[in-house]
């Protein structure tokens, strides 16, 4: 379990320049960190964790507020577009017939947070920053659908998200570990796509927020993944020339190895 | 780390992680039965790959890459055995590239209107359930003569058909024929094509083709087809590396290995046994993977919705 024993050094590392570091503040504001700043995908990558932790800054100066305090961490992969498909019965045969786009949809999503999102902050609070399933903007391209319909594709979207693990939304994950710190590990599964991802940090106090801090995380291939995929991309010619290479002299080795005498 | 993580591998291309020992699995499977029924084996392996989570893109266009290193073994025993008529399996890989340009075009395009699963599950239906029928009733009828003592009706000499009267002829001093290119070109450009679209080297269907139609000596007829294949699928590769890009180099490579071991047991059980009853066999194989697609079009699947990422992010 190295990532538990690495995010402890980092949480006591950050607990003493949190107690050394005494600037003035009026309000309480949020200083928040990623345990690491890269994912590295390799060809053993099964999926891994990262862990957002940090602190909500007081002084003696501060007024102590009676509304409690709340904190949400968002972490939003790379934009992409998504096509929705339902099939339908057509001919007796279950046929993709009707189809909804979303052009910039979150590749990954995940929200966690110390309560129930509806009792942290009024729903457009939510909206305004895209915090929650239901708050994301997921607007259709083109056709003018009814409601229901937009709704229904909408559901099966983020149904789908959710299935897959690329979607989450866990209330009360999030834990203060003292008064002022809290911590929270958000699962990445192994078909995350590559990219920079946002890890924004909310402070609520009393459905009002307070204080934000976004973090950037850049998910990547390294080593031979990304060398054949950049290759693939970049050169597709040499790349398509290297596979049939590869496979003809497989082929040969198999008919030498194998030969009947 | 966890055990099963051990086993895993991600596949650069297809952008997930997958067992190796699973793939390698099924590459043998597939080997052996290749190796059994001689034939590449695609018609298989493909269904496999997407009924086990590779996306069909990934799955057509590495199957190709496989069945290129299938093929190569074959063609080079065959050419040890002088098996090999050079200018026709030439004018088929022709008609061949011709065809499979034309495929891996066609399937840029299904794959960009979300119908490229419905076309190919539409065309296993079709043409693995015609062949696999027919197969079966051929395969039947022999088994049946042969109880019943009755001789097979064999190829008599200088015997023609429709084909035979076609224009555009030309000589293959090896195969002994003197054909119009019109039916080498049809055979050679559509086997191309479903083989691009399909992911199938399809020499299931090359075979009997070359036999039935063009009367080509049986002695030629599986190295001259292997090596038309190997060339079509080869250019099928590179022109999917280049054109859908979903050529996963890794996936093929475990493909491949378990598939030449497999093949080689395969083709030594194959020699103990009756040609009518391996035709029996591959007939009923055949069928039965087009039944399985048959049945997810036909029986109402359990989510409705399904969501595609189209390639290149925004921003």
């Amino acid at each position: 379990m190295r990532l538990t024993l690495h995010s402890f050094t980092t949480l006591l590392m950050f607990l003493l320049l949190a107690l050394i570091s005494g600037a003035p503040a009026l309000a309480e504001t949020l200083v928040s960190a990623v345990s690491s700043s890269n994912v590295a995908i390799t060809s053993n990558f099964t999926g891994t964790q990262i862990l957002v932790y940090g602190e909500i800054a007081r002084d003696a100066k501060t007024v102590s507020r009676t509304g409690k305090q709340d904190v949400v961490v968002v972490v939003e992969g790379p934009l992409e577009r998504v096509t929705t498909w339902r099939k339908d019965h057509i001919f007796g045969l279950w046929i993709n017939a009707t189809s909804q786009t979303y052009i910039s949809v979150p590749s990954f999503y995940a929200v966690h947070a110390t309560d129930d999102l509806r009792n942290i902050a009024s729903e457009d609070w939510l909206k305004q920053y895209r915090i929650g399933l239901e708050n994301l903007p997921l607007a259709a391209l083109g056709a003018r659908s009814p409601a229901t319909e937009r709704n229904a594709f909408k559901a099966a979207f983020l149904r789908s998200r959710v299935q897959h693990g690329l979607y989450s939304q866990i209330s009360r994950s999030l834990n203060f570990l003292s008064l002022t710190l809290f911590s929270t590990t958000v699962d990445l599964p192994a078909t995350i796509p590559t990219g920079e991802y946002k890890v924004t940090t909310f402070l609520f106090s009393g459905g009002v927020l307070l204080d934000q801090q976004e973090q950037v995380l850049t998910v990547a291939k390294t080593g031979f993944e990304q060398v054949t995929f950049n290759l693939s991309r970049q050169y597709p010619a040499a790349y398509g020339a290297l596979a049939v290479i590869l496979a003809l002299f497989t082929g040969w080795l198999a008919g030498v190895i194998f030969k009947k005498d | 780390m966890t055990r099963g993580a051990i086993l895993q591998i991600y596949l650069p291309i297809a952008e997930l992680p997958i067992n190796v020992f699973m793939i390698f699995a099924m590459g043998g499977t597939v080997g052996f039965l290749s190796g059994l029924f001689g034939i590449g084996g695609g018609f298989l392996l493909t269904p496999l790959l997407i009924f086990s989570g590779i996306p069909p893109a990934v799955s057509v266009a590495t199957v190709t890459t496989q069945i290129v290193a299938s093929s190569a073994s074959g063609v080079l025993s065959y050419w040890r055995k002088a098996g090999i008529d050079f200018k026709l399996a030439g004018v088929l890989l022709c008609s061949g590239i011709v065809g499979s340009a034309v495929g891996v075009w066609l399937f840029g395009i299904l794959r960009s209107l979300g119908q490229l699963d419905l076309v190919i599950s539409l065309a296993y239906v079709t043409f693995l359930g015609t062949i696999g029928v027919l197969m079966l009733g051929e395969s039947m009828k022999a088994i049946m003569r042969r109880k019943s003592g009755e001789a097979p009706v064999g190829r008599k000499p200088g015997q023609h058909n429709w084909v035979h009267g076609l224009p555009f002829k030309i000589r293959f001093r090896r195969s002994r024929l003197y054909v119009s290119v019109i039916p080498i070109f049809g055979i050679g450009s559509s086997i191309g094509f479903l083989g691009s679209v399909l992911g199938i080297g399809g020499g299931f269907m090359m075979v009997p083709a070359l036999i039935y139609l063009l009367r080509v000596p049986a002695n030629i007829v599986i190295g001259t087809s292997l090596l038309q294949i190997l060339g079509t699928m080869a250019v099928a590769t590179f022109l999917h590396a280049i054109n859908t890009q979903s050529v996963d180099i890794v996936l093929a490579l475990t493909l491949m290995i378990g598939g030449v071991i497999g093949a080689q047991f395969g083709a030594q059980v194959g020699q103990s046994m009756r040609g009518e009853h391996l035709r029996l066999g591959l007939g009923l194989l055949v069928l039965l993977v087009g039944l399985r697609f048959a049945f997810n079009l036909i029986v109402e699947p359990e989510d409705l919705y399904s969501v595609s990422v189209i390639e290149g992010a925004v921003k």
